[in-house]
């Protein structure tokens, strides 16, 4: 009987964590309806963003660079350890390269702040650039606005150049409520339709809800539906998308399916169980390594 | 794990005491047809054709077989194989089911298979389980390895609650399941659905249901997804 007390507790307390705020104000009626901005709504505030700013063209100035990628840091105001340590090891490496987070950059409300002063989000040149997707910690709780006012964009495309040589196109997608909704995966095929035939040397998609359901090493986080996990993965294969990489799961995981390369990557949170970050060096083939965050 | 399966049925059994009356579970076939409207986000407004079969071999073991041609070109069958054990309050069942849906328009197949179990009474009805999935590649190349993708353990759930007696002309229920008679989804991704049936005689029977199914129910930042609305007749036997 005292077990059965304790897993009740402890199910009501994973329940309330999983919904409480930095105020821990319990916010249940995001399990059943949309609190904020909608992902159509989300995409369609980004597109007119990036039709205003243009095409992003990063010149590499060398057909070889390299990606420095995390995910899932969720940081709050006193637990951003291994970010700091990421954009360290970042700003530190020579050459030419850029970063990709993939989502739940904070935990909670109010602390887009404390990110901007790690990650220097205004100041980054264009040779020296963060690129970010959404994590539903990053939007929930109505928090859109707030990552809008500091990202601009939740979904969007940019390519890597040297010189007007076409290198790499990068893809990033709002999956931040487990749903890339209709007007983005209709942009998505249009987009892949057409840049597919640019002769890119490697497309890449990243974005924050993994597709797959290996293992329940994810807790209570969801996937996508399986009609949208069907159309995703024949798209992304049809127009010959070579790597997928996303986080929200927690644990590394690398499947192949259809060629398509899925690859979700180990949380940068601190104090979790096997935390790890990827440096991806770009050429004409891709190749990948994981280095651990250091344990205090 | 036994204290607490002793606990379940516990508390199913004492629902049971208030809530069931006897004469619960008739064995009888049935042949099911019907009509469905379905519209979700991924594959947009769409119709589907449902068929289904209930064969009772004997009073512990009886036999489903379902089959939908969907507009979306997708075809889903499924079989279920059920042993019941009649309790002296309600019925036990042992749920083996194997579904299959054909995605053409993917060119993928989605094969599932799972092991449950599962009591009903007049009032209703629970399933617990766990299933298998794999998502096969039609355009296989036999010299990789990304021919499939196995998603080994999920839990699969089923709970549906009646407003009447299971053995009466007319009902209406209510279900929240991550299951249905021709998908399982994944188990942070559950459906909620309606169901309502009337007698037209001995034979007839005039059946409806609604489902609703949302995502990112656990992302806590839910939209709807998809809904389908469906009736037809079945035929009793």
């Amino acid at each position: 009987m005292k077990d059965m007390k304790k897993i009740f507790y402890i199910a009501v307390a994973v329940v309330l964590a999983a919904c409480a705020n930095d105020d821990t104000v319990l916010d249940m009626k995001g399990m059943f309806s949309p609190q904020g901005e909608t992902v159509n709504v989300r995409f369609q505030q980004s597109k007119t963003y990036n039709d205003s700013v243009g095409d992003i063209h990063l010149n590499m100035q060398a057909d070889d660079y390299v990606i420095y990628v995390c995910t899932d840091s969720h940081i709050t105001k006193k637990a951003h350890r291994n970010l700091d340590y990421f954009v360290a090891q970042y700003d530190a490496a020579n050459g030419p390269k850029m970063a990709l987070h993939l989502g739940d950059l904070i935990d909670a409300q109010k602390n887009y702040a404390c990110a901007d002063s790690i990650l220097h989000i205004g100041t980054r040149t264009q040779a020296d650039t963060l690129f970010i997707t959404p994590g539903n910690h990053d939007i929930y709780f109505k928090q859109w606005s707030v990552y809008r006012s500091f990202f601009k964009s939740s979904a969007y495309w940019f390519d890597t150049r040297n010189g007007n040589k076409k290198l790499d196109l990068f893809i990033c997608l709002d999956s931040a409520e487990g749903s890339l909704g209709t007007e983005q995966t209709k942009w998505l095929k249009d987009l892949l339709a057409e840049k597919s035939q640019e002769g890119y040397r490697h497309i890449i998609v990243f974005t924050h809800t993994h597709l797959w359901k290996l293992d329940s090493s994810q807790g209570h986080t969801s996937n996508y539906a399986l009609e949208e996990t069907y159309e995703l993965t024949y798209t992304l294969a049809k127009y010959g998308v070579e790597y997928v990489w996303s986080g929200h799961q927690h644990a590394r995981q690398h499947v192949t399916f259809q060629g398509v390369q899925y690859m979700v990557l180990d949380a940068t949170k601190d104090d979790e169980k096997g935390q790890h970050y990827m440096t991806v060096a770009m050429g004409d083939e891709i190749n990948y390594a994981y280095f651990a965050y250091p344990q205090l | 794990m036994k204290k607490y399966l002793c606990s379940l049925f516990c508390v199913l059994g004492a629902v049971g005491m208030l809530a069931a009356e006897p004469g619960f579970g008739t064995r009888e076939y049935r042949l099911t047809v019907m009509g469905e409207y379905s519209y979700n986000k991924t594959w947009g407004h769409h119709g589907n054709l449902d068929v289904q079969s209930l064969l009772p071999f004997n009073d512990y073991f009886e036999m489903e077989a379902k089959v939908q041609l969907s507009s979306a070109n997708v075809y889903s069958g499924a079989l279920q194989f059920r042993p019941k054990f009649e309790l002296p309050v309600g019925e036990m069942f042992i749920e083996t089911d194997l579904y299959y849906r054909a995605v053409v328009r993917n060119q993928l197949g989605d094969l599932t298979a799972a092991l449950g179990v599962g009591y009903r009474m007049d009032y209703v009805s629970v399933t617990l389980g766990m299933y298998g999935r794999v998502f096969d590649d039609w355009k296989r190349d036999w010299h990789t390895n990304d021919t499939y993708v196995v998603e080994p353990f999920n839990l699969l759930y089923r709970v549906e609650v009646f407003c009447r007696p299971q053995d009466t002309n007319w009902n209406l229920s209510f279900l929240f399941s991550n299951i249905d008679d021709y998908q399982m989804e994944r188990m942070w991704q559950p459906l909620f659905g309606v169901g309502a049936w009337c007698d037209l005689g001995d034979n007839w029977r005039l059946v409806f249901g609604a489902q609703c199914k949302p995502t990112g129910m656990f992302h806590l930042d839910a939209t709807f997804y998809g809904a389908t609305f469906r009736t037809g007749f079945t035929y009793r036997f």
